[in-house]
Order: C-alpha cells, then structure tokens, then sequence
C-alpha cells in the first residue's frame, strides 16, 4: 500500500547524508531543511555540485555521502554510536528549539541530527537535567564546586550535561559518575574521538554508563568553529545551564548565551570577587542574566517548573531572642548580668513605663532569660547561652 | 713512669671538644681526685672506673690517683670519660703501655664488671677528634658504626675494658659478651624510613589545593599552616611531606645524625640518617623537650631532632604558648641557642615547620551551613594563641574542608602517588640549588628577601602587581617577600626560568588560601584548544 507520508528511512538517511556534506550547526542549512525537508535540500545539493555550482558551506560528493549514509544506517555497530534524529522517539524536543533563535556568531538552528552512545536513551536522561559549565584552566575551588553541584544534582536525579573538557567540565562529569548519577557528554567531535586525549577514560566511563553525543559524525576531530556549535547543543539540551568559573571572554558565557536566548534557566556559581576566573559569572549575575545558586537544591528549583520544588533555605542560626516581642526585648537589653535593679530602675532603663515593664520581667523570667534576686532584676545566669541558640 | 696521659671529648650542643685526660699516681693515702670541673655523673666515675679495673683483673693503684680533666674551666659532665680515666689510671700504673693511648679519643661508660657501655654522642665527638687532628679513637663496639662514619680517623671497637687492655698489650682479646645498644630505637618517631615508609600521597583524597600547597612547601622548604576541622585530612597531608623530599646531601645527613647522636637516639646499625626526619611531638611536650635543654647536660629537642625534616605540630593553638614562641629563632636563624647558668649550646634547628589547626576550639566552623557554637571572642583567642609573629614566618596558608563523598569515590580524578610529585619536588630543588650555588642558601624559603629582590627578581609585571596588593594593604610586606619566594618555587615546580605575573598570582593565592589553579603544574590546557 502506497503511503503519503515522507518515507522516515529516507529523511534519516538525507540528514546523515547532509552532515557529512555541511559542517554543523550553519543556519543556512538548518533553515533550508526545516522549510523544505531533508530529502529535498540534498536533493537539489546533488544537482547543484554536478553542475559545479558552490554554495559556500558545503563540500563533497553528494552520491558518496549518500552511500556512506546508508551503509551507516544499515549495519550499526551493535555496540557502537547510534544516528538518532528528530522523529525518532529518541530525539530529545528541546533541540527543535534552536530552530526558533537567531543565530549567534553565525552558528545556530536545530542539529540534522546527533551520533549517540551510551546505554541510556537521550531524550529520557536530559528531561530533567542540567548543564555544568565553565572555565578549562579552572581553579581548585571551581572544580570543587562543580563536582558537588554535579554530585548533589545527581542525587535529585537531575542529569549533568557538560563538554568533558578540561577543568570545570571533567570536574562535572567525575561528580556526576562518583555517586552513580547519569551524566551526559556533548562532543565537538566525533564521539569515538578521545578529546581532549587526557580524558580518554573519562568519555570512556560515560560511554558505559551515560550518554556521549556529537552532531559530527564519528572521527570528525575538533575546531574551533565545532566548540561554538557544540555549545549551542548543551544549551539546548539541558532544562538549565550553571555557569560556575568563566573568565570575562570565556567560551561557557557563549553557553549561557544560548541557554538564555533559548528561555533556559541560566544560573551562576559567584566566586571570590577578586578572582579573574569567575568575572565572567559575576558579570551574568550582575546584568541579571544568570540566578545566584550555591546548591544542589538551589539548581533543583530553578531548573523545576514554577513552584513545583522549593529550596529550603538554609536559615542563620535562630536565637531566643528573636521571638520577643515588642516590650519584652526592650526590657531585657535593659538587665544587666551582675547587678541586680529594681523594676523602677530596669523601667527607667528601658525609658517605659513600670506597668509595662513589671508584666514584660514576669515574662522574661518564665523564659529562663531575667532572674529575681531579692527586690532586684537582672539577666539570668543561661540568658547568654541561650539568646545564643538553641 | 707514674703520669699516664690520653683524650676524650666534651660537647657543647653539637661541637664538640677534645679534653686531656691525665692521671698521676703520687704518695698519699688511698683515695681518688677528679679535677676539672666535674659534675656529679662525671664524679662517679670515679666508682665506676675503679670497680671496672679490679674486676677486669687488673691491679688499682693503691695511693693517691689524681685525675685531671684540661681545659680545667671547662665543666664536664657525663659518663663517656669513663674507659679514658680508666686506661689513663692504668698506664700511669705501668699495667698498659702509655704511648698509644696518648694521642687517641677514648669513649665509652665502663660497667661495674668492666663490660664498655655505648654512650650518646659518638658520632659528633669522633668529628671533633678528627678535626683536632687525632688519628686514632677507642669506643664502645655497639658505637662503632657510628663513629665509622667519619672519614681520616681509624675507629677502635671494644667490648669491655679488659678487651682495651688486651688490645694495648697486643696479648689474645677475651672473648666477652656483646653489649646491648643504648636504646631500642623501633618506636622512635624520626625513623622516617620505618613508620612512615608505607604512606603514599595518593593515599589523600580530593583536597586538590592542600595536596599543591604541600608540594610547594616540600619543593621550596616553605613553612604551612593547615586550618581546617578535625578529619579533614591534615595529619595524612603533613605525615606524606617527608616522603616528598629527597634524601639527605652527605653534609647534612652528617649533622642530622650528629643531633640524633647526642640525643642518643640514632640506631646502631644505621649510623647515618638519611631520610629528612619527622617528627610531631604531642602538644602536651614540655618546652625542654621541644626545643632542648635539662640542666646538667643539655639536649636538643623536637626542633633539632626535625633539623633538615619536618616539624609538625598538630593542635598547634593547644601547645603552650612559650613552646610556640620559642619557633620564632630557629625559623629565622636555622639553629636554637639553648641557655642555661653554667653553659649553653646551640644545636641546628632547621626544619619546615607544619602547623595545623581547627576553624575554633569546637572544630565545627567551617562550610556554608556551620554548626559552630564558640563565641567570637573564643574563636579570636583560639586563633591568637599562634602569635603573629610566628603566623608572619609561615609562607602558606590553607584552609582544609573534609573531603565530599564524590571526591572519596571518583576514580577517575587520577591522583598521584609519592614518586610522581617527589620527582617534581627534585627537580624543583635541583634548579635551585643551581642558581644558588656559592651562596648559603639552598632552597628559596632560606634566601633572604633583600637578596631575592637584587639578585633574583621577578618579572616586573608580577612584582608591579604584588606592590598594588601591598599598598593596598591585602598583604604586609614580609607576607609579600614571602610571595615572592613562593613565586620562585612555583616556578620551579612548572619549569619555567623566571616567576612570571601568572606564579606571582599563584603565589599570593598560596600565602592567603585562595583557589589555586586546579590544573597546575600538569595537565595544562592546550592553548590551541578553544572552546
């Protein structure tokens, strides 16, 4: 039976067949293949490079990509990188958005589709997750923070999405994976690429028991065009991106860039003030740009649909004292702990009446904090210890 | 010949000086004279060497036996005087011939049935005889390997005073018993080798910056202080620095164990120390036994036996407070002058200090959410006990958090064991020792900021930027000769020529336990690589 629905087998084919041929994340293609549909745009790619024509952004043999494509999809490695595209139940929807921003530094719109590996299904570990993000040359502070971010996230079983760079990232990912939490790699590579090479070990863990992606298609190896694309990725990907050390000038901010534009929460770790390595962050902050979190819980409820997960806050130490009221405390910042007065005397004191201030002693002493001494007033030998805490 | 002559040595700290020993038998009633300012376990020797002589079958002059111990003002005390007034009795007696003891160095502490007892101080004793020109010295058997040590001076060993005289005959040595060895050294602390041999520096988990500041301090032998709550991890970092130095230069093995010596307690079989020393006396240690003293014989203490090692106090606000005042003279000098009324020594202290210490007196300030109950008064006393001028002379300063359970369980954070920083801390030192070669100096915590400021200064970038913290007063100005130094070492550590803004910055971050860098000094980033 004829059916009039695009065949999905091709559309996945021509989307592989066009990421061989385009390099990732250029908005021209992007928005060529939304209005037209993948089949068409390599379609007419075909016949534009037989007639040598060059669109700029483009290069290679279109019947050779289209090959390698099917070759592809037809005989997976059982245990190698999978081609998952959008209509795929494994495609996770929040890409799609990319589709709906400007391009930033003529990056942009929605992947042709992504290489994945791991045992996890993408769109299942990234409905609930959060991108950490940061400096390479972070400091000992910000790899400490990240990796707790990461651990107290994974405890709320919130996915960590990251780069697996140096620094901020690796710290991230290493949190994530310490307290068995799921993590999530995106690649400015192929994702059989071990980059940077010091992390071989580490993509490898994530492989096992995460999830590595990469719009390239593996042994692509990085530039810094693929970095800026990336960024994009985990931006779009995660319900929210922490920014935790960025210098001024640093490629996160470009992350946290993308996650705003794309109305994600995008959050911020402050750093000591004086540090260069968190300038960044505190300029997000600053501007407004980015929410002030210190916690796992602080990350669970801003990436958490409004009002549905509150932080507790962590509050300063209660004290006695802050339950006087009115009279009562004015009375008692008016005894004293040695010398004994008379309630005219503590009244005078308190510059307030005796007939408030006589009823205001009867309470404070039934509070433990005022003591009778004889006709005379004054503070209890625990008031000390207790306006302290308790 | 009724005049027998030999030598023996006194020591003052750790120099030692060569004593003549004569004896003169005269007329007069029986009896024993010691002259030459003698204290009282010197005067008992008298005792002792006249019990010896008679049970080791010798004959004891039966008149007057005057000894003399020259220089006569100077005071003497101590038992290793024994087999030298022993055998100089003898052969002013005509028992031994006189002639080879003249010139030789004896030592020993004689027993009541003659047996030769080992005395502290051998080794320091054989290098003055050595340097006094002798050829020759006599000491007990169990100290032989230790005065072995010292080169150009043939060693005799002896077991017993009948074995002495037996030697100076040249008739068959009796075959005694060996003698025990003055202590049992198994379970004293400074035997870096023994107790601390099994610790590796990838026994400590996460602590990314305590674990470079410990490196540092190794590298350039710069003083740290460790705050941080109990369990965090500071013992395990400052018992792992001795590990990280190399071994002793043979200069400096020889004091180590000339200190050892005289504190009596340097092995039997291992004469020479090797290994830096370690050495964490409790806080409850008397002065005496921290920084040296007593009163008849003065011994060094905890600083000198830490003398090219490690000194770590642990509660360090808990010692007393003169115990903590009196770091103040070895930090700056290298060497403790221990006075007393009748003398005083001066033993070599030159150690890198390690203090550790809590938030508070309750331990528990410390994180976001601190449960510490002291009040702030409590909390500046706490931290006042360590005075400023000793704070002043520690170059880092690091605050220590417990380690979170990710960083007990990631493992792939790929921590690195002693030999690895070891063999970065030695090519630290090498470079150093390099550019300070023909000064005193070794390493950059002993050069003196004035020299380090004309001879080797930093880059002007980064000293341009440690002027604007001074004046703006986030660092005194020995905290930033400090930085400087510091600045050095991590420059050393990385391989570079010259400290550079970026080792400044790292060295202020050191001195005020700021973040570090968590991928120096390996592991960089590529510069190529941007993302």
């Amino acid at each position: 039976m004829l059916t009039l629905v695009p065949d999905g087998s091709h559309e996945r084919t021509a989307r592989l067949a066009l990421s061989l041929l385009a390099e990732p994340g250029d908005p021209r293609v992007a928005d060529d293949v939304r209005r037209r549909g993948p089949v068409a745009v390599l379609d007419t790619w075909s016949t534009q490079i037989a007639a040598g024509e060059d669109a700029g952004y483009r290069s290679g043999d279109c019947v050779a990509a289209r090959e390698t494509a099917e070759r592809l999809l037809e005989s997976p490695q059982p245990a190698g990188p999978r081609w998952v595209c959008p209509g795929d139940a494994e495609w996770p929807g929040g890409l799609d958005d990319l589709d709906e921003v400007a391009p930033v530094q003529r990056r942009g719109g929605a992947p042709l589709g992504l290489w994945v590996h791991g045992p996890r299904q993408l769109a299942a570990v990234v409905t609930r997750s959060v991108a950490l993000v940061g400096s390479r040359a972070s400091t000992t502070y910000g790899s400490q923070v990240a990796g707790d971010l990461a651990a107290e996230s994974a405890d709320r079983d919130i996915s960590v999405v990251s780069g697996a760079a140096h620094g901020i990232d690796s710290a991230a990912h290493r949190g994530a994976l310490a307290v068995d939490g799921v993590t999530v790699a995106v690649l400015a590579c192929g994702v059989d690429v071990a980059y940077p090479r010091g992390h071989e070990s580490l993509l490898r863990r994530i492989a096992e028991d995460g999830v590595v992606a990469s719009e390239l298609p593996p042994g692509a190896t990085p530039t810094r065009l693929r970095f800026l694309s990336r960024n994009r990725i985990i931006a779009a990907l995660a319900t929210g991106t922490v920014v935790v050390e960025a210098a001024l000038r640093s490629g996160s901010l470009n992350t946290a860039n993308w996650a705003g534009g794309l109305g994600r929460t995008v959050m911020g770790v402050p750093g000591p003030v004086t540090s260069s390595t968190s300038a960044g962050v505190h300029r997000l902050i600053r501007d407004g740009g980015a929410e002030l979190v210190t916690s796992g819980t602080d990350i669970a409820e801003s990436i958490a649909p409004l009002g549905s997960d509150t932080a507790t806050w962590v509050e300063g130490e209660h004290r006695l004292v802050d339950d006087l009221q009115g009279a009562d405390r004015v009375v008692l910042e008016a005894l004293t702990v040695g010398v004994a007065r008379s309630a005219v005397e503590v009244a005078a004191a308190a510059r307030l009446n005796v007939e408030v201030t006589e009823p205001a002693l009867g309470r404070l002493l039934l509070a433990g904090l005022a003591e009778r001494t004889g006709d005379g007033w004054r503070l209890s030998r625990q008031a000390p210890l207790a306006l302290r805490s308790h | 010949m009724s005049l027998g002559r030999t030598r023996a040595v006194t020591l003052e700290g750790v120099r030692g000086r060569v004593v003549e020993v004569e004896a003169d038998i005269g007329s007069g009633l029986p009896k024993m004279v010691l002259v030459g300012l003698p204290d009282t376990s010197l005067n008992e020797s008298k005792d002792r060497c006249r019990a010896a002589v008679i049970n080791s079958g010798e004959t004891w002059p039966n008149r007057r036996v005057t000894v003399a111990l020259s220089p006569a003002s100077l005071p003497k005390s101590g038992s290793q005087y024994d087999l030298a007034i022993a055998l100089a009795v003898l052969a002013a007696a005509g028992a031994v011939p006189a002639e080879p003891i003249r010139d030789a160095v004896l030592l020993g502490e004689l027993a009541l049935d003659g047996r030769l007892r080992a005395v502290p101080g051998v080794l320091p004793a054989t290098l003055a005889a050595a340097q006094a020109g002798c050829r020759r010295v006599m000491v007990p058997e169990v100290n032989a390997t230790e005065a072995g040590v010292v080169d150009g001076i043939s060693v005799v060993a002896v077991r017993s005073l009948a074995h002495a005289v037996a030697l100076l005959r040249g008739e068959e040595p009796p075959d005694d018993p060996p003698v025990e060895p003055l202590a049992t050294t198994e379970n004293l602390s400074w035997q870096g080798e023994d107790r601390w041999s099994g610790l590796d520096f990838a026994d400590v988990r996460g602590q990314p910056a305590a674990r470079r500041c410990v490196e540092v301090a190794a590298a350039g032998g710069h003083h740290l202080f460790l705050e941080g709550p109990p369990g965090a991890g500071k013992t395990m970092l400052a018992e792992r620095l001795p590990g990280l130095l190399p071994d002793l230069e043979p200069e400096a093995s020889l004091e180590v164990s000339a200190v050892h010596s005289i504190a009596g307690v340097l092995p039997a079989d291992a004469p020479l120390v090797t290994r830096p020393p370690f050495l964490d006396p409790h806080h409850t240690a008397s002065i005496a036994a921290i920084v040296g003293g007593g009163s008849r014989i003065i011994r060094p203490g905890a600083m000198s036996l830490a003398h090219r090692g490690v000194l770590f106090l642990d509660e360090a606000p808990e010692f007393a407070c003169h115990v903590l005042e009196a770091l103040r003279q070895p930090l700056e000098r290298g060497s403790i002058c221990i006075g007393r009324a009748e003398r005083s020594a001066t033993f070599p202290a030159h150690f890198v200090l390690v203090l550790a210490a809590n938030p508070c007196p309750c331990g528990l300030d410390f994180g976001k959410d601190a449960r510490c109950e002291c009040t702030q008064a409590a909390k500046r006393r706490y931290k006042d006990r360590v005075s400023g001028p000793v704070r002043d002379r520690i170059d880092i300063y690091r605050k220590v958090e417990p380690v979170r359970r990710h960083e007990v369980r990631d493992e792939l954070g790929g921590v690195e064991g002693t030999s690895v920083v070891a063999s970065r801390v030695a090519a630290a030192r090498a470079r150093q020792q390099q550019r300070y070669s023909g000064t005193p100096w070794r390493v950059n915590g002993e050069v003196p900021g004035p020299a380090l400021r004309a001879t080797w200064p930093v880059h002007a970038t980064g000293a341009a930027w440690l002027e604007e913290h001074l004046a703006a007063g986030h660092i005194s100005a020995r905290g930033a000769d400090r930085a400087l130094r510091l600045a050095w070492t991590v420059a050393d550590l990385r391989g570079d020529d010259r400290p550079m803004l970026d080792h400044v910055k790292i060295a202020y971050a050191l001195r005020l336990s700021e973040p570090l860098p968590a991928a120096w000094p390996t592991d960089l980033p590529l510069a190529a690589e941007v993302a």
